[in-house]
């Protein structure tokens, strides 16, 4: 299926790849498959990736969101918008294998249109070629003759061997070599152009189709409509599209030519219900989730309902250009001519094949040396100009970090380890959200507010850095501001202002952290599960502690009895608190009556209420006990019991 | 500082020797549990030391108010909410200057019980001193009417002299009363037409009806 599940994050993010990179955001959108809206997808946000295109369910998120690689994008188209329907980013998947033999076998395809709404576009300009089946693209050339044969449809690269039959030469009845078929068939699969030359001969033109055949191919047919029922001709015989021998309709390739023949089955219909059920929002059917067609791969529409149309298929655009999924696992950029001057014009030991050959302290000198050469040619080339700059940056930020590292392993100083933790794990600088990132039109700042709020959710919940986890399962709300803006390493600062707006979203996205305020104003950040009753166990059980184990020096009261009293400090000790977060905790407990406090010259204390309400209860009941056993005494004294 | 009848110390609370508790709790509720203590705690420490009145500046720093072992004390402010808080429960009240000095001149005239306080009183400035009723005037006035009643003395006359230190009184609750007080209590038989008061004020007689 062209759309996969999509990973999430903890704060209901799309989980990126390695050297992935985000590159707009856009909210309110829905998708399609084909011509049909997706019941479950009709409200999220759309995520565009150097490497995807996610779609976030808004609300059911992890149950219907989904993603589809760029890589398997075969071409891409814009829909401006017609009245009420929205403005749409058609997304067409490379044909799938076979695709053509599926068509065949399987009934109920849905019928697949560029745009919802009828356009005058001519019959050849729809008939866009991609769904062809790849194999019946490839020609390969005679050696004896020169004539261009197809190869066969059935041929699969990675299956064939020597017992393969392959048919032979169309013209001089010769049986071509397996690696002439092998190559032929590669390079027509790795072929990066999609559009089809027609005056290859091998290829299969679709607009030599019958309109009807057209349709069969999964593809375009600009004037069906959903209800109609198809059968113009499909009772007479199929005609090929290359020697136009009229084959049986059941036929697999030509009988005559051995071309690829199509299936002929009539699109499905649509109920009328369903219709209803769908022109109540917008128009456009929805797709019935009933059929099976669900490995056939149709295109997708991204319809936005909030604007931002333009931005994303620009920016989509450019991903396209770049395919930067390519260059996941591959090698570094060939190193710049001036390296490989400088290499060979000093002809001196640095060269690789002599490095092999030192050892001892020479060799590590060499290597040092080496090392210092590469990177100061690595420094000298990338900042020529920007463009070699952008195409090293990798390099570069790696090496930025290496030196980052040194400087701070000197200094050994405890914060600036930190920070480079911090640093460390903001290399993937493509995850952070930026204004710019995000789409333009009517609701753009919630959107930022939003996508930020989730960026800091991500932010306090990544385990590797554990930011939450190390303050203590709580942070105010400055500190995570300063530690955030230090971790974005020093770009794309985030305002106060919008800082405490994203953070005051938290609660309506559903996110994992929550922001408090406490009475005296100061907000902090926790994690959800951590809520004001937990804490008060937490620092009970620890108060109960204080009974076993005796205090440092000699307290006048009974510790036994009472424990002893706590400071704001101790508590920020004990919990790994900041002092302003221990002291409103021990505030908030002390509100919900659970401790209580003592001023003196040492300062504010917290004890566990001795004095409270639940031992005024203790209290009564003792009295009643007394009083039972008083009475109970005296009736004894009388002689009555 | 004031007459101790039984020789035992006072057996404090537990919560006495709680450091917090002397310190005033801002949480209402808690607030509220810590007055009630303290009040009952004053109660018990006056009705074991039966004290009649007590002088605030002077019970400040009085074992009452003034833990020496946890060298914790009730600061005077909140020893004045909680006498406060005893008054609005009818447990204590402050003595007015005019009633002052009657009470005071009253129990010299009449004799060495509670001198203590009395010049405790006497001593201190005006809403400094405070009739504590561990017992309530009402109860009071019923004790005398029982023991009245009792002893068969109903339509004779009896000086105040008499009811709080003569010998007949003696092994009853009243005996060595203050005066204020006992006054209170009396005013409230004559209220209710059990007793009349006459008599000038040093030499006061009672009749029970």
């Amino acid at each position: 299926m062209f759309l996969k599940h999509l990973d999430l994050t903890t704060a209901l993010r799309p989980l990126y790849l390695p050297d992935e990179v985000l590159l707009f955001v856009q909210d309110n959108v829905g998708l399609y498959e084909g011509k049909y809206k997706l019941p479950n997808q009709q409200n999220g946000q759309v995520y565009l990736t150097s490497h995807r295109v996610c779609y976030v369910d808004k609300i059911e998120p992890r149950k219907y969101s989904a993603a589809l690689d760029l890589k398997e994008v075969d071409r891409y188209e814009f829909y401006a918008g017609f009245f009420k329907s929205s403005a749409k980013v058609t997304i067409v998947p490379k044909p799938l294998r076979r695709s053509a033999l599926h068509n065949r076998v399987m009934s109920g395809t849905g019928v697949n249109s560029r745009h919802s709404t009828p356009s005058p576009t001519s019959s050849n300009d729809a008939y866009a070629p991609p769904t062809g089946p790849p194999p019946a693209a490839a020609t390969w050339v005679c050696n004896i003759c020169s004539f261009s044969n197809p190869v066969p449809s059935n041929f699969d690269p990675a299956a064939a061997n020597a017992h393969t039959p392959l048919p032979p030469c169309l013209a001089c009845g010769i049986k071509p070599a397996l690696s002439l078929v092998l190559k032929a068939a590669i390079s027509s699969a790795s072929r990066p152009s999609p559009s089809p030359n027609p005056s290859q001969p091998g290829n299969i033109n679709n607009y030599t189709f019958s309109s009807a055949s057209a349709v069969t191919l999964g593809l375009v047919d600009p004037f069906a409509t959903p209800g109609e029922q198809r059968k113009s001709d499909t009772a007479i015989a199929f005609q090929c599209p290359r020697c136009t021998f009229s084959n049986h309709p059941s036929l697999l390739s030509c009988e005559m030519c051995g071309a690829p023949l199509l299936s002929q089955d009539a699109p499905p219909t649509i109920s009328t219900a369903e219709y209803i059920r769908i022109l109540s929002q917008s128009p456009g059917p929805i797709k019935d989730t009933s059929q099976g067609a669900v490995d056939f791969a149709e295109s997708v529409k991204i319809s936005f309902r909030g604007g931002g149309e333009k931005i994303f298929y620009e920016r989509l655009k450019s991903a396209m250009t770049q395919r930067k999924w390519l260059l996941q696992d591959a090698p570094p950029a060939p190193k710049s001519s001036r390296m490989a001057d400088d290499n060979s014009s000093s002809g001196s030991p640095g060269t690789p094949t002599q490095r092999t050959k030192t050892a001892g302290i020479a060799g590590l000198e060499q290597l040092g040396l080496n090392m210092r050469k590469n990177n100061e040619i690595l420094i000298g080339s990338a900042f020529e100009d920007l463009e070699a700059l952008m195409t090293s940056a990798k390099e570069v930020v790696a090496l930025a970090e290496r030196f980052a590292q040194q400087v701070n392993g000197a200094s050994a100083d405890v914060t600036s380890k930190e920070n480079t933790i911090l640093a460390e794990s903001a290399h993937q600088l493509g995850l952070i959200t930026t204004k710019d990132i995000v789409g333009s039109g009517g609701g753009s700042d919630s959107l930022y507010f939003s996508e930020l709020a989730r960026n800091l959710a991500e932010f306090l919940t990544d385990d590797a850095r554990g930011v939450l986890k190390r303050a203590g399962g709580i942070l105010t709300l400055v500190d995570l501001w300063a530690m955030f803006n230090r971790a974005r390493g020093g770009v794309e600062l985030v305002s106060p202002m919008d800082f405490e707006k994203a953070a005051q979203m938290w609660e309506a996205l559903k996110l994992p952290v929550r922001l408090r305020t406490f009475r005296s104003g100061v907000m902090v950040v926790q994690a959800r599960d951590r809520t004001d009753d937990a804490t008060i166990r937490s620092i009970l059980a620890w108060l109960q502690d204080l009974h076993e184990f005796p205090p440092d020096r000699e307290v006048a009261w009974d510790w036994r009895e009472f424990g002893r009293g706590v400071t704001a400090q101790d508590t920020a000790e004990r919990f790994c608190w900041s002092l302003g977060v221990a002291e409103e905790e021990l505030l908030m407990a002390e509100e919900q009556g659970v401790l209580c406090r003592e001023e003196g010259l040492e300062g504010l204390k917290f004890w566990k209420n001795y004095i409270g309400k639940t031992d005024i209860a203790v209290l009564q009941k003792r009295e009643a006990q007394e009083e039972a056993d008083a009475i109970l005494r005296r009736l004894k004294d009388t002689g009555l019991i | 500082m004031a007459t101790t009848t039984a020789s035992e110390p006072f057996p404090f609370p537990r919560e006495y020797f709680f450091p917090a508790f002397f310190t005033r709790q801002p949480n209402l509720t808690i607030h509220h549990a810590q007055l009630t203590k303290w009040s009952s705690l004053v109660l018990a420490y006056a009705r074991h030391h039966r004290i009649f009145r007590l002088a605030l500046s002077a019970a400040a720093d009085s074992d009452l108010f003034y833990n020496r072992q946890l060298d914790r004390r009730l600061a005077p402010p909140d020893i004045r909410e909680v006498v406060d808080f005893m008054r609005k429960d009818g447990r204590a009240e402050y003595l007015q200057p005019g009633d002052a000095g009657a009470g005071s001149s009253g129990s010299n005239s009449n004799g060495d019980a509670s001198t203590a306080s009395t010049a405790a009183s006497a001593g201190a400035g005006a809403g400094d001193v405070v009739l504590i009723y561990w017992r309530k005037p009402q109860e009071w006035a019923a004790l005398i009417e029982a023991y009245v009643d009792e002893t068969a003395q109903k339509g004779s006359v009896l000086t105040v002299y008499e009811l709080t230190e003569g010998e007949n009184t003696r092994g009853t609750e009243f005996h060595g009363m203050d005066n204020g007080v006992l006054m209170k209590a009396l005013n409230i038989l004559v209220k209710r037409g059990k007793a009349q008061i006459f008599g000038s004020e040093d030499s006061l007689g009672v009749k029970f009806f």
